[in-house]
């Protein structure tokens, strides 16, 4: 009931909130803090109850929640991240539009992602997966401007497409497994032995929850999607959202492919372009929250790495287990963190560019703090959170060298490399906008004093917070919260406690830490910076969207069924026997030669044949047509900027550019682009004409059954 | 129970002779007809079994209504849509011209439904199903236009040229089954004839009656006949003629020829194909529509494949997943169409592209609109989601390579489903910061007995979504039932 509970409440204070929303403003950012703090001292007391609730026949298949150690951690988690980002809410808020539905649909996420954590089956977290899919859409449209309705189109056609194919996976599994039960699909996984089918619905299942995650190769919608929501919701979608699709694929890495290193070695080979990739996009960057959203990709990498560890180390998975917990746990605080410095700079310069925020930060000790311990924090820097669960994956990695040899090797320094990357970009954002000076507006900067109101400075304050106390605490706290999530993921038993600040470690760290500085130093101050300007050195093109996407599935998908439907004659199919007949026969006519003599007759034919029908058919039809094939009759130049998308149109015009270049330029109606265009549309008529006699004969056939049968039966 | 079929007819009839008479009266009469016949059905429905003998033309030919569990899961369907839609009706029609003549068909069109439904054997239900397609025919044509003539015409052609297939599938069962009264488990089953001319005629009748049901290439006059009405097109054109086409294959499947004899053979897999690329291409072609209403046209078009693939697996999973989606499609697709007639009626749009902000101008339209796009996609918990589920459990259940190719069907279908339905849901309530609202300044929400209806389907969908439990069993119920 507690755990229906957690569901429920945000569930139905959303609307409640809406409705008080309409008498009073205040009234309602007070009644969502109120709930956010509400969900999360029950999130606090429901994880230290545990227990477990089966609705069934509810949504189909029934809904079936639990509590466990893990789903605890990352209940608080959540309830704690939306507590805050709430409470921060109201100030960023101040001057915005339509904030009601904002609170509505963050309230309404709420629900739905602790749905998915509290799962106890496959099927449950895929109905609150969905329902927090589209619950979030409004989260990135907020802004309604151009950015952001592009961006949140692609967020929903990435979400439709993953909960697809998640859907599809899950199907899979439930029909050759017999159950979704995340307790019982390992057993029944054991009994059917490793089927080829399961690599497929886990592939879909991966590609489902890798999607909100974030995981190459569709981590898209995340750079463009983070930056545009409102930083509450960025925060959010970074810290919470994203761990909800890790959630899935550790579902059925720790429970169907548990100890499978072929699964371990793709979920370890996609993290790792992952962490790259995303370290690498988020250097390029010069937009504040474009940086961090890349950097979401990037530690989801760390994480996925983690996971891939776990399935490749099988028994001794202990170090991999642990480090991937606690980095979930640890990028969730720094993203609260990060985001919300983030919200405190967009609120008050509207701006995020680094080169117009620049020095924002200067003389304001709350944020530079806040900051400092988010990027300190996630570079990995010792006495920080971050650093302990980078440690134990780092120590993960190593531990499967002596098995698997040289490619992990490799591995190792991607990670340390993509470690460098993270802390060469936060010394990037903290170098811009803490140290530097902007150049014409830092004294209107400095001004301003009063840059956060009392209840969003507590919130940025608390979130900062979490980071050093986590960090220093480390043998207490964060051992806990590993040894507490070790049933979900099914971690072997660690044999040696880890020391976390020995010499072995601190190396790790102390080479992340040099390749960061030579990176910022080397690329950053010198490639980076042209005339004391950031300038974004990416290549525009290099967009996967723009390039592969958004063609395949607005162009070439619908272009090629338009054609079937063109085929046959979607628009046209009524029987034109005697307009057929008579055209057919002018088109002969004319294939037979054009001079003098055929040509009049030839078109005189033609028209005949269309007027005549139609007269027949239907008169006003006959007489629009007469008109038009008289009075208003066009000049038979080809325009050829209607019909310059055409494929013939492109041919053409590439034949005359060959031409040009060969030195045989034709002049006027000669010109290839006008000969394509006349060929093309004498095709299409044809083919218009045959279609049209096709449905004709179409129904004469019937007609003809018609009189069979009627003859039978006499 | 023949007062649940005549009542419509005779009433309807009636109506056309009011021709003098104010035009409320006519539209409360119609409502009252209707709302009358509804209860007189859900009466039959929930107190069982009858049957009746209205009249023999031959010894074989004999028009026999009886209600068994596919007729009252139809049935149900039917009474429970039809007089919210004339209360919509009432409201929508409020200001157009020839409403007596209008009102009149729908009533009478609803009579022909129930024949459809309570037909006890398959020249029954042709004869009502002729009667439907005569009786809608006035209501395409019903705004006069030379659209409106010409949709009629394409209608009217494809009707009867699918009819004349149909026809010589009734002839074929008449002539070798001793009459073609639908026996649970197939009427050929006792009557066996040669097989490969049993299969030939399945064909035949497959795309006789799939005309109604818009199967590819034979769907042509659906998109057309959005020139009709809203009522006519969310009613008639979403549920009860084009699922009667569904309903006809139904019976034509599992009480007329066995599915014994068609299992696994070309006849199983040639219309499994058709239906599968319809599923596709109707949703392919409904996302490159401008036009709101073609668009739900054209998703009709592929949904009904949903229904008819389903039925085609031939199993009883397959029936019991075809009939929960004809529930859930009819129950969605026709609080879509209200919801773009609502819009219609109050500001004239019809494109796409011009309902740039309405969804607050028009909150519970757009919030009723934005509900049943996401049901259709099948988005849990709506009811879309069940029925999607189901369709692709059978499936699965079924095996072999054409319900493999149907489930990537479904799953592209779906996707785009999201596309086209959701796009318009975005494009009301996001119009875009610098979007200049003007066109739509006036838009006012629409009336009690538009919204009524919207309130009472948006509840219907998200009910039988989270539980979904009787709609299910009773589907299972009829499946399981079949020898």
């Amino acid at each position: 009931m507690l755990l229906l509970l957690l569901v429920l409440i945000p569930m139905c204070m959303a609307p409640v909130c809406w409705l008080i929303s309409r008498r009073s403003k205040h009234g309602r950012d007070l009644c969502a803090i109120l709930t956010g703090f509400a969900e999360l001292g029950l999130a606090i007391f429901a994880a230290f109850r545990g227990g477990q609730i089966t609705l069934d026949g509810l949504c189909g298949l029934g809904l079936h929640l639990t509590m466990d150690g893990f789903r605890a951690v990352y209940c608080v988690v959540l309830a704690f991240m939306w507590a805050m980002t709430l409470l921060f809410s109201p100030d960023y808020f101040a001057h915005h539009h339509r904030r009601s539905r904002y609170y509505f649909f963050q309230l309404l996420t709420l629900g739905a992602t602790m749905g998915v954590f509290l799962a106890s089956d496959l099927f449950t977290a895929f109905v609150f997966f969905e329902i927090m899919s589209f619950a979030s859409f409004p989260w990135v449209i907020q802004e309604e401007t151009d950015g952001a309705i592009r961006a949140a189109k692609t967020y929903l056609a990435v979400s439709v497409i993953g909960g697809l194919a998640a859907l599809m996976g899950l199907f899979l599994l439930g029909r050759y497994l017999g159950t979704l039960e995340l307790s019982a699909i390992y057993p029944a996984a054991q009994k059917t032995g490793r089927l080829p089918v399961f690599y497929t619905a886990g592939g879909c299942i991966l590609f489902g929850f890798g999607a909100k995650a974030g995981m190459f190769p569709i981590h898209i919608w995340l750079p463009k999607a983070h930056p545009v929501a409102p930083a509450p919701a960025s925060a959010l979608l970074s810290g919470a959202l994203t761990k909800s699709g890790v959630w899935g694929i550790l579902a059925i890495s720790c429970n169907l492919f548990r100890g499978d290193p072929v699964w371990g070695a793709c979920i370890l080979a996609l993290g790792c372009v992952t962490m790259l990739l995303g370290a690498v996009l988020a250097l390029f960057s010069i937009d504040l929250k474009r940086t961090l959203a890349c950097s979401s990709m990037s530690q989801i990498g760390f994480i996925l790495v983690g996971v891939g560890m776990m399935g490749l180390l099988g028994e001794e998975n202990a170090p991999a287990a642990r480090g991937t917990v606690l980095h979930m746990v640890n990028h969730s605080s720094f993203k609260l963190v990060l985001f919300l410095c983030a919200g405190a700079v967009f609120r008050n310069l509207h701006r995020l560019d680094l080169n117009e925020i620049r020095g924002f930060g200067r003389k304001k000790p709350l944020l530079t703090a806040a900051f400092l311990l988010g990027a300190l924090g996630i570079g990995g820097i010792p006495l920080l959170n971050g650093y302990v669960s980078k440690t134990l994956l780092h120590e993960s990695i190593v531990e499967g060298i002596p098995v698997y040899g040289g490619i992990l090797k490799a591995v190792e320094w991607v990670f340390l490399f993509s470690g460098g990357l993270t802390l060469a970009y936060m010394t990037k954002l903290f170098v811009a906008v803490f140290v530097e000076k902007h150049p014409t507006r830092q004294a209107e900067f400095n001004a301003m004093r009063r840059y956060l109101s009392k209840p969003a400075a507590i919130a940025l304050g608390l979130s900062a917070l979490v980071i050093p106390v986590l960090g220093l605490s480390a043998n207490q706290t964060m051992n806990a919260i590993a040894n507490c999530s070790a049933d979900f993921f099914h971690a072997g038993h660690l044999h040696h406690p880890v020391h976390y600040l020995s010499a072995e470690n601190l190396k790790g760290a102390a080479i992340s830490v040099a390749i960061g500085a030579a990176v910022y130093l080397g690329v950053v101050r010198t490639w980076m910076i042209r005339n004391g300007r950031y300038v974004n050195r990416w290549p525009k093109k290099l967009d996967l969207e723009d390039l592969v996407y958004r063609p395949v599935l607005l162009k070439l998908l619908p272009g090629l069924f338009g054609w079937i439907a063109a085929l046959f004659g979607e628009n046209r199919l009524t029987g034109r026997f005697a307009a057929g007949t008579l055209n057919g026969a002018g088109r002969i006519a004319k294939l037979f030669g054009e001079n003098r003599i055929t040509k009049p007759l030839a078109k005189g034919a033609c028209t005949a044949g269309s007027v005549g029908s139609h007269a027949l058919s239907d008169s006003l039809d006959g007489a629009v047509l007469l008109l038009s094939r008289t009075v208003f009759r066009q000049s038979p130049e080809p325009v050829e900027d209607k019909v310059a998308e055409t494929l013939s149109y492109r041919l053409g015009a590439g034949a005359d550019r060959a031409a040009a270049l060969l030195g045989k330029e034709k002049q006027g109606g000669r010109r290839y682009a006008r000969l394509f265009y006349r060929l093309r549309q004498s095709f299409r008529s044809a083919w218009r004409q045959i279609s049209g006699n096709l449905s004709f004969a179409l129904l004469m056939l019937v007609l003809a059954i018609c009189a069979v049968f009627v003859y039978i039966l006499l | 129970m023949l007062a649940a079929i005549l009542l419509p007819l005779a009433g309807g009839a009636a109506l056309l002779l009011l021709r003098r008479a104010p035009t409320r009266t006519v539209r409360n009469l119609a409502l009252l007809l209707t709302c009358l016949t509804s209860i007189i059905v859900w009466g039959l429905i929930l107190s069982g079994r009858g049957s009746i003998r209205l009249m023999r033309f031959t010894a074989l030919l004999d028009v026999e209504f009886r209600l068994d569990g596919l007729g009252r899961f139809f049935a149900g369907i039917l009474a429970a849509l039809w007089p919210l839609t004339v209360l919509y009706a009432h409201s929508y029609m409020e200001h157009e011209p020839r409403q007596t003549a209008f009102f009149s068909f729908f009533t009478m069109s609803y009579g022909a439904s129930l024949g459809i439904a309570m037909a006890a054997n398959l020249f029954t239900l042709y004869f009502n199903y002729e009667m439907l397609t005569l009786a809608t025919m006035p209501l395409v044509l019903h705004a006069m236009t030379r659209q409106a003539v010409r949709a009629t015409r394409t209608y009217l052609l494809f009707s009867l040229g699918g009819a004349a297939f149909a026809f010589a599938a009734m002839i074929f069962l008449v002539t070798n089954g001793a009459g073609a009264s639908f026996v649970p488990g197939g009427l050929l089953k006792a009557h066996p004839y040669a097989p490969e001319i049993t299969r030939i005629f399945f064909v035949l009748g497959f795309f006789g009656f799939g005309v109604k049901a818009a199967v590819f290439p034979l769907h042509i006059w659906l998109p057309k006949a959005t020139v009709a009405p809203t009522p006519v097109t969310a009613l008639l054109h979403a549920v009860a003629v084009v699922k009667a086409g569904a309903f006809a294959l139904m019976r034509l499947t599992w009480f007329s020829f066995s599915p014994d004899l068609l299992r696994g053979t070309w006849a199983q897999w040639v219309p499994l194909g058709f239906a599968s690329f319809t599923i596709v291409f109707g949703a392919v072609i409904a996302l490159k529509q401008g036009h709101w209403k073609r668009r739900l046209a054209y998703s009709t078009v592929a949904n009904l494949s949903y229904i008819l693939f389903g039925v085609l697996l031939m199993t009883p999973a397959g029936l019991s997943a075809g009939l929960i989606h004809m529930a859930a499609h009819a129950c969605i697709k026709i609080l879509a169409f209200f919801c773009a007639g609502a819009v219609l009626r109050r500001t004239g749009l019809e494109y796409n592209v011009q309902l740039d902000g309405l969804g607050r101008k028009m909150p519970l339209t757009f919030a009723a609109f934005t509900l049943s796009a996401l049901a259709l996609t099948g988005i849990p918990p709506l009811n879309g989601f069940v029925s999607k589920w189901h369709l692709l459990s059978a499936a699965a259940e079924a095996g072999g390579t054409m319900a493999w190719i149907g489930i990537g069907a479904l799953l592209i279908s779906a996707l785009l489903t999201a596309f086209y339905m959701l796009g318009v849901a975005v494009r009301a309530w996001f119009p875009g910061r610098d979007r200049d609202l003007s066109p739509i300044a006036g838009a006012k929400e629409a009336d009690w007995r538009m919204s009524l209806p919207h309130v009472i389907l948006s509840l219907g969908v998200l009910a039988t979504g989270l539980y979904a439990q009787p709609v299910v069993r009773a589907a299972e119920a009829i499946a399981n039932s079949l020898p």
